[in-house]
């Protein structure tokens, strides 16, 4: 907290970042941190929202900021998995099957209302989302790295979409929910004082993000804060939690959104506040099925109360 | 209503507390059933054991359980001043341990198991026994709470009756249940024709029956009298324990000096225990060979006491030996007569006619058990002119040696007896056994043979030997160590230096305090987590007392914001012990040892702080 770790250089630049996007999401400063925790600890991240509360804007900003090469798709139902990765062409000059990469093909991914795509597509990009690889007509091309999918969708209406099962669900780091902003943070909006995505400025390479996800990785996490977090699964399997229990692969997505945010406080260790911070944009989805409930964040609550914090 | 009311009450406390109280409780009330309630440490004992057992009924919060656990505790240590025998003594302990889990399930606030409470609170135990040991040597021996005088029995139990009318009896029924078991110094009985243990002397006969008219007048066995008396030696001394009995006097061999305060030796060699009744009853004396004044008090006008013209021809006889000049002659001259004549031991003999029974029996059925010898010999010394008394009491008894080295003399209600004293002048009260004199002998001092072939089989009766074998080791334990043992200790420890005692004890004493609380604290230690945890604990425990505590599932830096804003004189210090603490606890090891320092000494700062808060 106070004292200076080694991570300070990585804190002051990662706060650039967020201040930077900060200047185009006015008023969302804890969506943001989530978002780029979720991108240092190599997640892929939800938005589920309505239409025009900046989505796109947030993951635009976030590509632009980190440098990394940004591509949108918008999800329809007639959306083919080839539309995705891309195909084999024939070449007629070099007489040869050229393959033409897709959209996959990109740092940064928004895939907007990914629940309007059929099962077959949602599966494909999240196929490509686990493994970090494509294969087309048996060839295996390996996605850029570091690689990021946003997707968003539209938790109210449902008519004619094929909803995440929780299999895939799971396989989001995160799901962000953005909400309306604050009246002071929409007066600057309209006031015009916020900044067009394309206006910001590169703060950061791609291979620092590299870096700066190594460096989230291998951050301290002591037997107590395990134990914190193995309480935490142990308590949402119980019959008398609601909700889903937790996966192993949760508590590791936990832990991992934890590091990226501990390097975001600049510490050189994970405490249970991490854990806490980002345990409702981790765990939520995963806790509900995908189900948005009326009161978003309260299993995570009900989890958090049930452990005894202070150990 | 009521159950509106008991919808409202608070549920029960959760964990292994309850359950372990009511174990308890349930062990105390079966210690407590064998109290005597008319004495006033019994019926207070009884009174807080059914105090305990209503509040733990009713018991629901935390504060309540441990008032039980500490009324359990109360309790047990009140039985254990009245029961010390090895069979509550075990009960009281098994009580103990399981009050003390009670209390620790309790306090330890988390979801242990039985085992672990179990063994912690015998662990909890064991570092108390030191301190246990050192106060039962050094604390000086009060006089029993429960010398109470009684007055002497009136009802007989069996075998032993205060007033004795052989002729009544038709028959007489064997009785093998255990009247008393005497441990002897050196570990070997008497022989086995000294094997008499005097309990009742009869003096008063009216012609059909024997009754005692001796007043318990004669001083009491004060340890302060005998001061000039040697200490006892640990060893050289009996041990009795007497099954209960409504009699006051209890049997001794009329030798040897009386050591528990509760004794009382009177006038006609009768040993009068003070204790409560219908209790088993324990006892010392010293075994040794002086004589006893009891031997040497003359006769009074009672001893020749005998209704004249009720037994013609017993006077008649009498009258014969009474011309004898020396009154040796005279027992001489009726063992002889005895000898001569054609008697026989039966336990059958039928009742005796109301008129002249004596004369009945002496001179036409011949046949009777030691009841009719002991009586009719005594009015035959009588109407002879010797003084005589007639004695009840035991005779003979099973030497018995358990396994442990612990062996006995066991003592049943078949061998209760009566015989005869006579006085002679220049030696004083001479016993006289008539039933010997008779060809068959009588049960008694051949029951050992009878017995023991009889009970050899019995797997039962072995087991019973063999705990009564502990019992008696366990009494020489408690028992044996006395005001003069402790005494002859301490002498030996310090020599002449007795002045330095008081603070010699509070020495010892303290030190046994210093070893428990160690070994308590290091349990604790053990029990509680790192030293980070210990002061982290320390400091939620004063800030609960200021007023704040953790809300469920709160992390130590939110709660820190709490405290902070609403003490904002603690920031510096709390945000020091937070920071110190989450990085000892979260932080990647380095030096723990120093950081250990950097947190004790943050603790102490802001725990001084603390303290200052306005109330």
């Amino acid at each position: 907290m106070s004292r200076p770790t080694a991570n300070t250089a990585a804190t002051a630049s990662l706060d650039r970042v967020i201040a930077a996007i900060s200047q185009v999401l006015l008023g969302k400063d804890n969506q943001v941190r989530l978002a780029v925790a979720c991108l240092l600890a190599r997640g892929h991240l939800l938005i589920e929202d309505l239409p025009g509360v900046g989505k796109t804007t947030l993951a635009e900003a976030l590509a632009r900021s980190f440098g990394l090469a940004f591509k949108r798709v918008s999800f329809t139902s007639d959306l083919l998995p080839a539309d995705l990765t891309g195909i084999n062409v024939f070449d007629p000059s070099s007489g040869r099957f050229e393959f033409q990469s897709g959209p996959l093909f990109s740092q940064v991914l928004l895939a907007d209302e990914i629940n309007r795509a059929s099962p077959r597509t949602q599966s494909a990009l999240l196929e490509a989302m686990a493994a970090g690889r494509v294969s087309v007509d048996g060839v295996s091309h390996p996605l850029p790295s570091p690689f990021l999918v946003i997707a968003t969708q539209n938790g109210l209406d449902q008519g004619g979409t094929s909803p995440l099962p929780e299999s895939q669900l799971d396989r989001f780091l995160m799901r962000l929910q953005l909400g309306f902003p604050q009246r002071q943070a929409e007066a600057a909006l309209l006031r015009g004082e916020g900044l067009r995505p394309e206006a910001l400025d590169t703060q950061l390479q791609a291979t620092d993000l590299l870096r700066l996800q190594d460096q989230a990785a291998g951050l301290h996490t002591s037997d107590s804060l395990i134990a914190y977090v193995l309480d935490l699964l142990a308590l949402s399997r119980e019959a008398s939690q609601p909700g889903l229990p937790l996966s192993p692969r949760a508590g590791l997505g936990l832990l991992a959104a934890a590091r990226g945010w501990a390097l975001l406080a600049g510490r050189d260790h994970v405490v249970p506040d991490d854990v806490l911070a980002v345990l409702a944009a981790v765990c939520e989805h995963r806790l509900d099925g995908g189900q948005c409930g009326a009161s978003p964040g309260e299993r995570s609550r009900l989890l958090q109360a049930g452990v005894d914090g202070i150990r | 209503m009521a159950p509106a009311r008991r919808r409202s009450r608070p549920p029960r406390l959760g964990g292994a507390t309850a359950p372990l109280q009511a174990l308890a409780m349930a062990l105390l009330a079966i210690g407590l059933t064998g109290l005597q309630p008319n004495l006033l440490l019994g019926a207070m004992a009884i009174g807080l054991g059914a105090l305990t057992a209503l509040k733990l009924w009713e018991a629901r919060s935390l504060a309540e359980h441990r008032l039980v656990s500490l009324l359990q505790l109360v309790c047990a240590g009140l039985l254990a001043s009245m029961r010390p025998e090895l069979g509550p003594s075990l009960l009281q302990a098994a009580a103990i341990l399981l009050a003390l889990a009670g209390l620790l399930a309790l306090e330890l606030d988390a979801g242990l198991g039985w085992q672990v409470l179990l063994r912690r609170s015998a662990q909890v135990l064991a570092a108390a026994l030191p301190l246990a040991l050192v106060l039962f040597l050094l604390v000086p021996r009060l006089s029993p709470f429960s010398a109470i005088p009684s007055q002497r029995g009136s009802t007989a139990m069996v075998g032993l009756s205060d007033s004795l009318e052989p002729g009544s009896i038709a028959e007489l029924v064997g009785n093998a249940s255990p009247a008393a078991r005497v441990a002897f110094a050196g570990g070997q009985p008497p022989a086995t024709e000294q094997r008499y243990w005097r309990v009742l002397v009869h003096d008063r006969f009216d012609g059909q029956r024997w009754t005692s008219s001796t007043a318990p007048a004669a001083e009491p066995n004060d340890p302060r009298q005998r001061s000039d008396s040697t200490p006892a030696a640990a060893g050289a001394t009996q041990l009795w324990l007497t099954e209960p009995s409504s009699l006051v006097a209890v049997p001794w061999s009329g030798r040897g000096r009386p050591l528990s305060q509760e004794l009382l030796a009177d006038a006609g060699g009768e040993l009068l225990h003070r204790g409560p009744s219908d209790q088993r009853r324990v006892y010392a004396i010293a075994d040794d060979d002086s004589v006893n004044p009891w031997q040497q008090q003359p006769p009074s006008p009672a001893d020749l006491g005998l209704p004249r013209g009720q037994n013609p021809r017993l006077e008649a006889l009498a009258a014969r030996w009474a011309a004898l000049p020396v009154p040796i002659q005279r027992l001489e001259a009726a063992q002889r007569w005895f000898d001569s004549q054609n008697f026989s031991y039966s336990t059958n003999p039928g009742t005796l006619p109301r008129q002249a029974p004596l004369d009945a029996f002496l001179f036409e059925r011949r046949q009777g058990f030691c009841g009719h010898y002991a009586s009719s010999f005594t009015a035959l010394m009588r109407a002879a002119g010797v003084p005589a008394r007639v004695v009840s009491g035991y005779r003979g008894g099973r030497w018995v040696q358990a396994i442990g080295g612990n062996s006995y003399l066991d003592l049943r209600q078949a061998d209760a007896h009566a015989w005869s004293e006579v006085w002679l002048p220049g030696e004083g009260w001479r016993l006289v056994d008539p039933s010997r004199w008779i060809a068959s002998g009588g049960p008694g001092l051949d029951a050992d043979q009878a017995r023991s072939g009889a009970m050899g089989w019995l797997q039962q009766e072995w087991l019973q030997q063999q705990w009564w074998g502990l019992d008696i080791g366990w009494t020489r334990l408690w028992l044996g160590y006395d005001r003069q043992s402790q005494q002859a200790l301490l002498q030996r420890l310090l020599g002449d230096q007795l002045q330095w005692l008081g603070a010699l004890v509070l020495l010892v004493l303290g030190l046994c305090l210093a070893v428990s609380l160690a070994a308590l604290s290091w349990l604790q230690r053990r029990s509680e987590g790192d030293a980070p945890r210990r002061a982290l604990e320390a400091i939620l425990h004063q800030l609960a007392w200021a007023g704040l505590g953790p809300e469920p599932g709160e992390t130590l830096p939110a709660f820190a914001a709490r405290v902070e804003q609403r003490w904002p004189q603690l920031v510096p210090e709390l945000e020091r012990f937070v920071d110190l603490y989450q990085q000892r606890r979260y932080g990647p090891p380095s030096r723990p040892d120093r950081a250990d320092r950097e947190l004790r000494h943050s603790r102490r700062q802001l725990q001084h702080r603390i303290q200052r808060l306005p109330r």
